[in-house]
């Protein structure tokens, strides 16, 4: 029971956290608020290789993490060598987020690191549940997430691709996880025929941790949610491998989906644009519950305090970013009496036995 | 739980790939899967009746749901969540032999 409550507080707490941070994020939406970031933000990202004691080949090179930064930079700065690939008709909404990435050249206690940890496990994989977050389990301890951005690249089980964390989530859980033969473009994820050699699993996986939803509105089909932002088109759901343009759902014609957007879930070299509204919610996130790298990265001397304590770091943050806190907690409620009419709805559904998906999954009927 | 298709205990991932127009194939958790982009669902059958499955979550994580199953005699599954999470579900086992769990579309 004890644990149960446990767990009850920390999605309560979850939810809390999320509801603020969507809170945010509308403001940016509407233009009620606007980003105050100028110029380049660079995040500093740790690299846990956790490779099997038996397969070393999971043990990926430099040269193979160094491949993903380039895809990231290149991706979110719109100088992806493919970003012309862009339908004609989306093109205006192209966003150069002003984001990059770069490996931690300081550890946690202020030493010089390459940001790269190499731990050796005798798990033969990991699932979905986090374990290779922890050496407990098998995997690597993260660094502290309001410094770093955590990034884990292993094996995974099942078939999984990568998975993230969405801001809000609990320190020792955030970052994102990624297959290491859909990390970077050479090493372990150059072989023929491979669809995932592009290095855009990690482009996807940070989209999310900048707090990015997938663009179909994860609504199972239906066409009653969508992703948070403007300037994508609702669709029905996720598309897979290579779409020809247009792909009609939702009655979203002319234009149809936006599967060239990296927050689908198409093949590597199908993906190629974030849109400007996606950038306004990055950038609600950068400046909200990630404000401390936007807080390292313009007070370098108070970042370097904050490798020795925390609590530094956050009151740099805190100063730093401006608050308007009595305007959010106005919009705060304006967004949770919406969820609550939204869960009201979705109770009444269940209760008159309405399908909430609009088809059978996998031979499981609803 | 009661009923006549106790080996259907375990855990199921959807092997796509495999579907036919009329039939989902499933496999074993430690099947070597071919990576997706887009997170396999899962059945799990305990043996006590409890089920859970794994829906594609928003940060491609599956999304653990728990019920609990039951036979409904013959082939058939009967699976019920909590009201929060959704309707009961119907499984129609087609076979279940040799690592591959195949039910009806």
């Amino acid at each position: 029971m004890l644990v149960h409550r446990e767990l009850l507080n920390a999605s309560m707490t979850y939810r809390a956290q999320r509801s603020v941070i969507e809170n945010r994020a509308l403001q940016y939406e509407l233009g009620r608020r606007t980003s105050a970031r100028r110029g380049v933000i660079t995040i500093p990202v740790v690299v846990h290789v956790v490779s099997n004691r038996n397969h070393p080949e999971q043990d990926i090179s430099e040269e193979q993490i160094r491949s993903q930064f380039t895809v990231l930079n290149q991706d979110f700065r719109a100088a992806n060598p493919d970003v012309d690939k862009v339908p004609d008709v989306w093109k205006p909404l192209v966003a150069d987020t002003r984001i990059e990435f770069r490996l931690a050249t300081q550890d946690p206690n202020g030493d010089p690191t390459d940001g790269i940890v190499r731990v050796v496990t005798d798990r033969t994989g990991f699932d979905h549940r986090h374990g290779v977050k922890s050496s407990a389990t098998g995997g690597s301890d993260p660094w502290p997430s309001d410094q770093y951005l955590n990034m884990w690249v292993c094996q995974l089980t099942g078939g999984l691709l990568g998975y993230a964390a969405f801001p809000g989530q609990p320190p020792h859980l955030d970052g994102v996880v990624i297959l290491h033969s859909a990390f970077g473009t050479t090493g372990t994820a150059d072989f023929p025929g491979n669809p995932f050699n592009g290095g855009r699993t990690a482009t996807h996986e940070i989209g999310h941790w900048l707090n990015l939803f997938h663009v179909w509105g994860d609504d199972d089909g239906a066409c009653t949610s969508d992703d948070k932002v403007v300037d994508t088109p609702n669709q029905a759901d996720a598309n897979t491998g290579m779409p020809r343009f247009p792909r009609i759902t939702c009655n979203n014609g002319p234009n149809g989906d936006m599967f060239v957007n990296y927050m689908d879930y198409t093949d590597d070299a199908g993906m190629f644009m974030f849109t400007k509204g996606q950038l306004a919610r990055m950038n609600a996130c950068l400046e909200g519950p990630r404000a401390s790298f936007l807080a390292a990265a313009a007070m370098p001397a108070l970042a370097q305090e904050a490798t020795v304590g925390s609590a530094a770091g956050a009151e740099a943050a805190e100063k730093f970013v401006s608050d308007g806190d009595v305007e959010r907690l106005l919009h705060d409620s304006e967004r949770l009496t919406v969820e609550v009419l939204n869960d009201i709805r979705a109770v009444l559904d269940t209760v008159a036995g309405r399908p909430r998906g609009r088809e059978a999954r996998g031979g499981v009927r609803r | 739980m009661s009923g006549t298709v106790p080996d259907v205990v375990g855990v199921w991932l959807h092997s796509y790939e495999e579907d036919t127009e009329t039939t989902a194939v499933y496999r074993p958790r430690d099947h070597p899967f071919r990576p997706s982009r887009r997170p396999r669902r899962g059945l799990e059958f305990r043996a006590g009746g409890t089920f859970l499955e794994l829906r594609p979550g928003p940060d491609d994580r599956p999304r653990e749901v728990t019920g609990r199953w039951r036979s409904e005699g013959g082939d058939r599954i009967r699976v019920a969540f909590p009201e929060e999470d959704g309707a009961p579900i119907e499984i129609s086992v087609i076979s279940c032999a040799d690592g591959v769990l195949r039910i009806a579309k």
